[in-house]
């Protein structure tokens, strides 16, 4: 962490105090957190997104679909396939295109390449050392070697997973309108298939580890939010569900939720129309859909016995993130072995003007785009609301409800704290702005 | 002929974001003209962006070059840095992550060296970039500082592939 100061105990009550941490380290992109405390309680909370807008919303008008699934990769170097499918979804949606099951397989299982590499680093380098009381990944090698080996190999599986079917492991180039640009031969996916096996193993030693964590007690009741479908632990399709009842299509997303922009942060934040905050990812799936996990991790997370610290604890969305790993690991080799190459890449397709919409689960949650598409068949405005966005307003409540049980700590390990709540929501503030520096500030 | 010591060229970049292009432009144009002997001893691997697999699967007795367009230094400017100076670089500088939940350059430097148990032996050869927009080419700017760039990136191989050069 960088740049933390501090004035005053923050639990004197009648003194002025200012807690500062420069960045939020292990977390993507830039931002800052401050929170306002006074006579000891947390008046305040807020994350301000200080990177830089990126306009990615205007890059896309006037561009083909096909051109726009490409721009919208580049949003992120970690979930460039979450915007490629909530994308292609939207678009195929809109132009009536019936894909190949083949090529519907294919999408989920370049997706469990995209979570498989995606959670394995965030539990293993990001927020591992969180709960092993170390600073970083690298100090955590120097005594862990194994445990960070571990993490490796199997975020290398998901890589070699996104390389063979998108073209290259960073920004996958093979998604198209109707299907992919070239389908991989039964033959090349054999050597990623031996490497889901051992991603497989090491994938359930991973849930047994981080049960095994020791996780700040705490307990806040959420309103989680997800894709959820009837057989399929959810990627690409399903409908909108909350914890309490909302059960919306996949295109209406808008319906019940909006984009509001809040002083002080680059990045919008989303609310229910009512204003109510909710969260996303892998905590919200497992407590909405879990009936839909692979048997391997649904009877992982059975011999936790943490269902309910999930749902519950932000700080163990860590065990969600391992349950999610195993889960990927062990579909991707279902769907490997079940793997028939299509006759045609991809269907052919003509654009129609109208509203394009799909929300897919990218590994922080539920990821929603919306094109305006003209005559032309071009696309004539664009949506595009990630799940660090929709997140934000709960990463607050969360520091808001958790930060007074901490201020009477010593400084770093407050700040330590913290720190690791908001890597539970495994927030990617790229992502966002299109979001962190830590300060508590207060008076009496 | 005396054996030269094996070494890799990682050359990071995409070409279709503008300047991010140029270590990928200037390797193109560089290994043709390369001797033999000295191409013998190059495994070049094509690397959009850097991660720490790329260092831990380097073979011990391999030098390793990292050729990047970078931001920091003055567009078409060339720096050529000791991988194992970087971390400490990174720590003075202040510098944070910025993108793609990848760990910086540094980091992953000091992670790969405390998983093999040695530091990783070689150089880091950036020139600086303005622009890294989308679906453009190379900037004037970094164009002219091509010949450089190329020239910086070939010492480095030659210093490191050549026995006589005993600095890796």
């Amino acid at each position: 962490m960088h740049g933390t100061t501090h004035v005053d105990a923050p639990g004197a009550p009648g003194i002025e105090h200012d807690f500062n941490v420069g960045y939020i380290t292990r977390v993507e992109g830039e931002g800052s957190l401050r929170l306002r405390v006074r006579d000891g309680a947390v008046v305040e909370a807020r994350l301000s997104i200080f990177e830089a807008p990126r306009y990615f919303e205007q890059l896309v008008v006037g561009r083909t679909p096909d051109e726009v699934i490409d721009i919208v990769s580049r949003i992120c170097g970690i979930c460039p396939i979450a915007y490629q499918m909530s994308a292609v979804h939207a678009f195929e949606h809109l132009f009536g295109v019936e894909i190949d099951p083949q090529v519907r397989a294919l999408r989920r299982l370049l997706y469990c390449g995209e979570w498989i590499q995606s959670h394995a680093l965030h539990i293993y380098l990001l927020h591992a050392p969180d709960f092993l009381g170390y600073p970083s990944a690298i100090a955590m090698a120097a005594d862990h070697r194994e445990i960070v080996e571990r993490g490796l190999a199997i975020k290398k599986a998901g890589n070699e997973l996104i390389k063979v079917l998108g073209g290259r492991s960073i920004h996958p180039i093979s998604v198209r309108v109707g299907g992919f640009s070239k389908v991989p031969k039964p033959a090349a996916l054999e050597e990623v298939r031996r490497s889901l096996d051992a991603a497989v193993e090491a994938s359930l030693e991973t849930v047994r580890m981080v049960a095994a964590f020791d996780a700040p007690e705490y307990r806040r009741e959420a309103h989680l939010v997800a894709l959820a479908h009837p057989t399929e632990y959810p990627y690409n399709d399903g409908r909108i569900v909350s914890s309490d009842g909302l059960d919306l299509a996949v295109d209406r997303w808008d319906d019940a939720f909006e984009e509001v922009h809040v002083e002080g942060t680059n990045a919008l934040q989303a609310r229910t129309h009512e204003g109510g905050v909710y969260l996303l990812g892998p905590a919200a799936r497992i407590a909405l859909t879990a009936g839909t996990l692979h048997p391997l991790a649904a009877e992982a997370l059975a011999r936790t016995g943490m269902a309910d610290a999930i749902r519950t604890n932000i700080y163990w969305s860590i065990l969600a993130r391992a349950v999610e790993l195993l889960h990927a690991c062990a579909e991707a080799r279902d769907l490997i072995d079940g793997y028939r190459r299509p006759d045609v890449p991809k269907v052919p397709w003509s654009a129609r003007p109208g509203r394009a919409a799909w929300a897919t689960e990218a590994p922080r949650g539920l990821l929603f785009h919306r094109y305006g598409v003209d005559e032309r068949g071009f696309v004539a405005d664009a949506q595009i609301v990630p799940p660090t966005s929709q997140n934000q307003a709960a990463i607050e409540a969360d520091l808001t409800a958790f930060a007074p049980s901490v201020l009477d700590l010593p400084r770093e390990v407050a700040t330590v704290r913290l720190e690791q709540l908001i890597r539970s929501y495994d927030p990617c503030i790229s992502c966002a702005t299109h979001f962190l520096d830590v300060r508590i500030e207060g008076s009496s | 002929m005396t054996p030269q010591r094996p070494v890799r060229l990682i050359v990071c970049g995409t070409a279709d974001r503008g300047d991010d292009g140029a270590a990928l432009s200037a390797v193109a144009g560089l290994l043709p003209g390369l001797p033999a002997h000295l191409l013998a001893s190059i495994d070049v691997r094509r690397c959009e962006q850097l991660q720490v697999e790329d260092l831990l699967e380097l073979p011990d007795e391999t030098g390793c070059v990292i050729v990047d367009a970078v931001v920091g230094i003055a567009p078409g400017a060339v720096v050529t840095l000791p991988l194992e100076a970087i971390p400490c670089a990174d720590r003075e500088a202040g510098i944070a992550p910025r993108s793609s939940h990848a760990l910086p350059l540094g980091q992953m430097i000091e992670l790969a060296a405390v998983l093999k148990g040695h530091p990783v032996r070689g150089s880091f050869v950036g020139i600086g970039g303005r622009s890294f927009g989308y679906g453009r080419g190379l900037g004037r700017t970094v164009r002219s500082g091509l010949p450089a760039f190329r020239a910086a990136i070939e010492a480095e191989l030659i210093r490191l592939a050549v026995p006589a050069h005993p600095a890796i």
